[in-house]
């Protein structure tokens, strides 16, 4: 009897997600791209558009998503307690590194992709500080590992995914200075998990100085 | 193995200080009204074939997976005019290597891709394809797809995200945009050659033989002349003893 209703049905509903998605737009007129915009179309109120205009609106990422690692840097203060911003790279200057080069992150990563150059002082003597770096990222399985057994939270993972280039042997090895970041693009990245990391130092600080 | 290897950067080296300067005069300067023909055409030609860009359905491993759900309506490809995936090498532009390239599948990427018809891209998705990630010293896997077929570009990841992925390919279409057909290899006379299949060995299972393997690789009358030779050392020894 009837026969082709489940099509219609389909079509029926394809048509008016079309119309209300040419509806949407004449109702957000210039404020296409909007990221409140984009959040309520994503969730189960959303009526029209589906799809993430990539180039222009970006997935919310959530904090515990993973890509490349990055090495995080205390960065130099200064009197108000805001970073100083080196005028030569334009990044905040490195007040103190927080890596050690003791080479746990390259042991336990899968597929050995990161390797470590220990820093010696002019007398031959090793320094607990990096002199080479290095993360293949096209290697990286993005796993973590280094990040959840670095015992200085030094390496930490990045949400930049913007990183496909024409070649691999320059510029996809990364080296010291792109992968130092400061700790204050990790606290805004991962605000949860520097909010924790900086309550452990405190909690242990404290029992520092209880014992004495 | 063949010669053709991905088209480097365009990077002023000091080097080649001299050369850039060159080509920016002829570039820039020494503009004949033929040349801003060919620029026009340039234009129109790069506009049409970067929104035309047609992969190949063709998935590996489980990069294939982020692949699909990058044509799905969520991050819906065909917003680039690159929804087609094609089934046959000789409709697709582009071949998306998603996936870990075995030696067991090695022939059969080589020949796909001398099958695809010109202009043809490869975009190298994810750390296996990339450069053999996880698994770039294990037995049965090629470390990186690279050494087979020249690559255009390269998207990081394991695997790479959706958006990861189209940002490769909007830097693609960036590298077609700046083609133009003075330069390009499939308007010169003569056919374009064919990369030679790698040919899989008895010892290719050896990971210490890969450079023999490597040079061996696309000529079995070498593989012959091997056997012969091995062949013949036996003979040689047993006639020591």
């Amino acid at each position: 009897m009837a026969y082709g209703l489940g099509l219609v049905k389909g079509l029926k509903y394809t048509f008016t997600r079309a119309m209300k998605t040419v509806a949407g737009d004449f109702k957000h007129l210039g404020r296409r791209y909007d990221e409140t915009l984009l959040r309520e179309r994503q969730s189960v109120r959303g009526t029209g558009i589906f799809t993430v205009q990539y180039p222009e609106e970006k997935p919310a990422i959530p904090e515990n998503f993973r890509f490349v690692p990055f090495l995080v840097y205390e960065p130099k203060l200064d009197a108000n307690g805001k970073p100083v911003i080196d005028a030569q790279t334009g990044k905040e200057a490195i007040n103190l590194e927080r890596c050690t080069a003791c080479g746990i992150c390259s042991k336990v990563c899968p597929p050995q992709c990161i390797w470590i150059v220990r820093a010696t002082t002019p007398e031959g003597k090793p320094k607990p500080k990096p002199a080479e770096f290095y993360i293949d990222i096209d290697v990286c399985m993005n796993c973590g590992f280094c990040a959840e057994f670095c015992p200085f939270d030094a390496i930490k993972m990045d949400h930049d995914y913007e990183l496909a280039n024409y070649e691999r042997h320059i510029s996809h090895i990364f080296d010291l200075k792109t992968l130092m970041k400061p700790a204050t693009y990790h606290a805004r990245i991962h605000p949860l998990d520097f909010k924790r990391e900086e309550d452990d130092r405190k909690a242990k600080e404290a029992a520092k100085a209880a014992k004495k | 193995m063949s010669e053709e290897k991905p088209q480097a950067q365009p990077v002023p080296v000091a080097s080649s200080e001299e050369e850039w300067i060159d080509e920016q005069v002829r570039r820039t300067v020494l503009v004949t009204p033929m040349d801003r023909v060919v620029d026009l055409v340039d234009k129109i030609y790069n506009w049409g074939r970067r929104n035309s860009v047609w992969p190949m359905g063709f998935g590996l491993a489980c990069c294939a997976i982020e692949m699909i759900c990058t044509s799905a309506s969520r991050f819906d490809i065909s917003r680039f005019g690159m929804e087609l995936f094609r089934a046959s090498p000789r409709q697709a532009d582009l071949m998306i290597v998603a996936g870990t390239v075995t030696k067991k599948m090695a022939p059969s990427i080589v020949r796909l891709y001398n099958q695809m018809a010109e202009p043809k891209y490869v975009l190298a998705m994810g750390a296996c394809a990339s450069a053999g990630g996880p698994f770039k010293e294990g037995y049965s896997v090629v470390s990186g797809v690279d050494k087979l077929i020249p690559v255009d570009v390269y998207v990081p990841g394991c695997p790479p995200t959706p958006s990861a992925l189209l940002y490769g390919l909007m830097q693609l279409q960036k590298k077609i945009d700046g083609q133009t057909i003075r330069d390009v290899s499939w308007y010169r006379k003569g056919a374009s050659e064919g990369i030679p299949e790698p040919v899989l060995g008895p010892d290719v299972f050896d990971p210490r033989r890969a450079e023999e393997i490597t040079a061996l690789a696309g000529d079995p009358g070498k593989l012959e002349a091997r056997a012969i030779n091995i062949k013949s050392k036996a003979e040689s020894k047993a006639e020591k003893k």
